[in-house]
């Protein structure tokens, strides 16, 4: 291994680190819980009937209506009243998206790997179960900062939205590998 | 001696060319391997779907008689995050309408299903679960997949069972834990689109007419 290749590995590195730092240090973090009517950022995973997969955009109860809006105009809203359940887990995702994966992928020496261990971050993930005027049953996702998750559920379920409570359930053949990590 | 003078300024200039070549090459070295590499994680991703997608063309009937309804995912016994729930039963939406074998595709409750002729409730039951971590297959590579084994059935609404398939949907390398249920519904699809429906006279002899009209 010469000096060059470990020189331009080491660049490399720190480039990818210098990437990911904003995420490092923010797993234990608790960001700041929304205020209950005021918008939340949130990324649309799936779900939301007219809205595009793993959009990101503004999250808000107004007058009834849970409103999913991005670059300020609606693209999906729902009456509080027809939502069935609401679910909050919390889950864990690689940050930087494709291009960052690319880079870990082509760091050499594994530092990719070294990169992945440190680029991650915890998030709240809220599943919206709600029927449409038809009786249709719908699923709608959304990532949260962390912290934000529980509070807008209870800001659903003060404007009008059901709940079941939770039941307990018995492992079947599941076998957990990790937990906390299910996103 | 001419040709000694033409030659050697050429060769001269030819040592030190390759020289000179031979640092950069080193840099183009490196950079045509992480394009290489680049190209190679695009075709893991994508070349799997198209290869899906292109096997499943044209197997499909014309007259499509048949509509779905797609039922929530049961459980069966597995603890399933609740947002696997939904994202199997949404994904199974969006990629059954996308291979058109169905004339419609109707969510569950939905009370326009009703008086559809020709219509099959698609049941899925959940037999397996791994939940793995996208952190830890980043990290291991080998580890850390995250498994869906589902149990599909297509029955009639008088609770003939037309199909039924064992369907895995996985993710080993890139990408969240919820691409394994998006994996799993384009599984689900193709495996549903490959397998032949039955005639509707077999099942709904009475209905005959009115199916072949639409």
């Amino acid at each position: 291994m010469t000096s060059f290749q470990v020189r331009h590995g080491l660049a490399f590195l720190t480039v990818l680190l210098s990437l990911s730092a904003p995420s490092i240090g923010q797993n234990h973090s608790q960001s700041q819980s929304p205020v209950p009517g005021s918008a939340i950022h949130v990324t649309q995973i799936l779900g939301f009937e007219n809205a595009k997969h793993n959009a990101t955009g503004e999250l808000t109860i107004q007058g009834g209506i849970m409103r999913f809006q991005h670059d300020g105009s609606t693209v999906a809203q729902v009456s509080i009243g027809s939502i069935q359940d609401i679910f909050v887990e919390e889950g864990d995702k690689q940050v930087g998206g494709t291009a960052m994966t690319l880079g870990k992928a082509a760091a050499p020496y594994g530092g990719g790997r070294v990169v992945s261990l440190f680029a991650h971050k915890k998030y709240d993930f809220l599943t919206v179960e709600y029927l449409d005027n038809r009786g249709g049953f719908h699923g709608a996702i959304f990532q949260l900062e962390k912290g934000q998750g529980e509070t807008f559920k209870k800001a659903l379920v003060a404007n009008g939205a059901h709940i079941t409570p939770p039941v307990e359930q018995t492992p079947n053949q599941s076998t957990p590998e990790v937990k906390n990590e299910n996103k | 001696m001419k040709t000694n003078k033409n030659t050697s300024p050429a060769a001269t200039k030819t040592t030190p060319g390759l020289s000179g070549f031979h640092r950069p090459n080193m840099h183009c070295g490196q950079f045509a391997a992480v394009i290489l590499l680049i190209g190679v994680l695009q075709l893991q991703v994508f070349v799997p779907t198209v290869l899906a997608e292109s096997s499943i063309d044209g197997k499909s009937g014309g007259n499509r008689p048949w509509s779905v309804q797609v039922d929530r995912v049961e459980p069966g016994g597995v603890v399933l995050g609740p947002s696997f729930g939904t994202a199997i039963y949404e994904n199974l939406l969006e990629d059954l309408a996308k291979t058109e074998q169905f004339k419609q595709v109707f969510r569950s409750g939905d009370r326009n299903a009703n008086d559809v002729p020709g219509l099959l409730i698609l049941k899925t039951t959940v037999q397996k679960y791994t939940p793995g971590s996208e952190t830890r297959r980043a990290v291991t590579t080998v580890g850390g997949a995250t498994k869906l084994n589902v149990r599909v059935r297509l029955v009639t609404r008088e609770g003939q069972v037309v199909q039924e398939h064992v369907i895995d949907g996985n993710v080993r390398f890139i990408g969240g834990n919820l691409r394994a249920t998006h994996n799993l519904a384009h599984n689900v699809a193709s495996t549903l689109k490959k397998s032949p429906l039955p005639e509707q006279t077999a099942a709904h002899p009475e209905k005959e007419t009115g199916n072949r009209a639409k």
